[in-house]
């Protein structure tokens, strides 16, 4: 018996279309890192999420915990794809979050600041860092173990704080929104 | 008439100055055309030029940036070649800005991480400006492709998959080498007699 054919849907676009597992990785690692900058980052993001419109998608905590569980690196995975909308929702509000932290996230990446408090900047950014991946992460993922790792950590730690600089704001969207969505990423 | 946008950052400051364009019935306080601009970078010389120069400047440090998202900085340079970028040998990334006047030695910058994203936050700020009512032809953000992003998955796992290929493509060859092929059906009239082939006359 043969069914009739479903009508061919548009193929989707780069804004359209969902985030691949590994967009969502980053985009809530990012999430990770604002928090790990800012001791009240939790709170901030539900806040910034009000301010931004975004009351009815992500209303509480546990909703955004929801859609931050799509993060394949998490202690509690949750399968299936995070909506366009939400994604958008996460990246705006992340995007919100850097141009609140960009002063920190500028101090970390500049080159003029002298080297002992450069150092110390980093080491206590890294430290929380740690305590949240270790708390929120499956350490049995190669790719958790590769962000604790020292050198090889060390690398992609200052790859999202640059990430994070470079999106900060209403520019940072697109760009930060095109990278989430690169083929592999 | 003549309008000035300022935009500051930390280490830099973008000034734009223009008019509206009357002939398609803008006024007030927007700018429809730029007359100049000058980028003033703390420490370092202070750039100036023409509407093109700055939009070389943004056809060149945007996309730039956009790749540094993605952690794949590599080279690049406006349509008419009048501004470089790569990242710089030592960390960093240098800025080659040609003058287009004669005689002009080309202008290197080098800039940290703090001092890039300094400035892609100043052109973000005013291609983004309600008050600019002027199409600037800015190549739009993109995902990457797989090959332009394969730098970021570690090589080991890079090369899982062709490696297997090769191997099965091995043992798949040596065993059919190995494998006993049926001997060919004998020629014919090789074996038998014309007598064997045909029924004896009665």
């Amino acid at each position: 018996m043969v069914s009739a054919a479903a009508p061919p849907q548009p193929p989707a676009t780069a804004t359209d279309a969902p985030l691949p597992r590994r967009g969502i990785e980053r985009l809530d690692l990012m999430l990770l890192c604002a928090e790990a900058l800012d001791l009240n980052g939790a709170e901030a993001t539900l806040i910034l999420s009000e301010q931004l419109g975004f009351q009815e998608l992500i209303p509480n905590r546990v909703e955004l915990w929801k859609r931050r569980c799509h993060n394949p690196l998490r202690r509690q995975v949750r399968r299936g794809i995070l909506a366009t909308a939400d994604s958008d929702a996460l990246i705006r509000i992340l995007c919100t979050q850097c141009e609140r932290l960009y002063p920190l996230l500028r101090a970390l990446l500049s080159a003029a600041e002298p080297e002992p408090i450069a150092r110390q900047r980093w080491e206590l950014f890294e430290e929380r860092l740690a305590g949240l991946v270790r708390e929120r992460m499956n350490p049995r993922r190669g790719g958790v173990q590769r962000l604790l790792d020292g050198a090889e950590g060390a690398q992609q730690r200052r790859q999202l704080i640059l990430a994070m600089a470079l999106a900060a704001g209403n520019g940072g969207f697109a760009r930060l929104k095109a990278s989430l969505m690169d083929a592999g990423a | 008439m003549k309008q000035t946008l300022r935009f500051d950052q930390i280490s830099c400051r973008l000034q734009v100055e223009g008019l509206p364009d009357v002939s398609t019935g803008q006024s007030g306080d927007v700018l429809g055309i730029i007359t100049g601009w000058s980028l003033q970078w703390a420490g370092r010389p202070e750039l100036e030029g023409r509407k093109e120069h700055l939009l070389a400047l943004m056809q060149a440090v945007l996309p730039y940036a956009r790749l540094l998202v993605s952690g794949a900085g590599r080279p690049l340079t406006s349509p008419g070649q009048e501004v470089d970028i790569a990242p710089a040998a030592g960390g960093g990334h240098q800025l080659l800005l040609r003058s287009s006047q004669p005689g002009t030695e080309p202008l290197t910058v080098v800039l940290d991480d703090a001092e890039l994203s300094d400035l892609v936050r100043v052109l973000d700020q005013l291609r983004l400006d309600s008050r600019l009512l002027l199409t600037l032809d800015i190549p739009d953000d993109r995902p990457l492709r797989g090959r332009e992003v394969s730098h970021r998955i570690p090589r080991r796992q890079r090369l899982a998959a062709p490696a297997a290929a090769v191997l099965a493509l091995a043992v798949t060859t040596a065993a059919s080498l190995f494998w006993p092929t049926p001997k060919p059906p004998a020629p014919a009239g090789q074996g038998l007699t014309q007598t064997d082939k045909l029924n004896a006359p009665r």
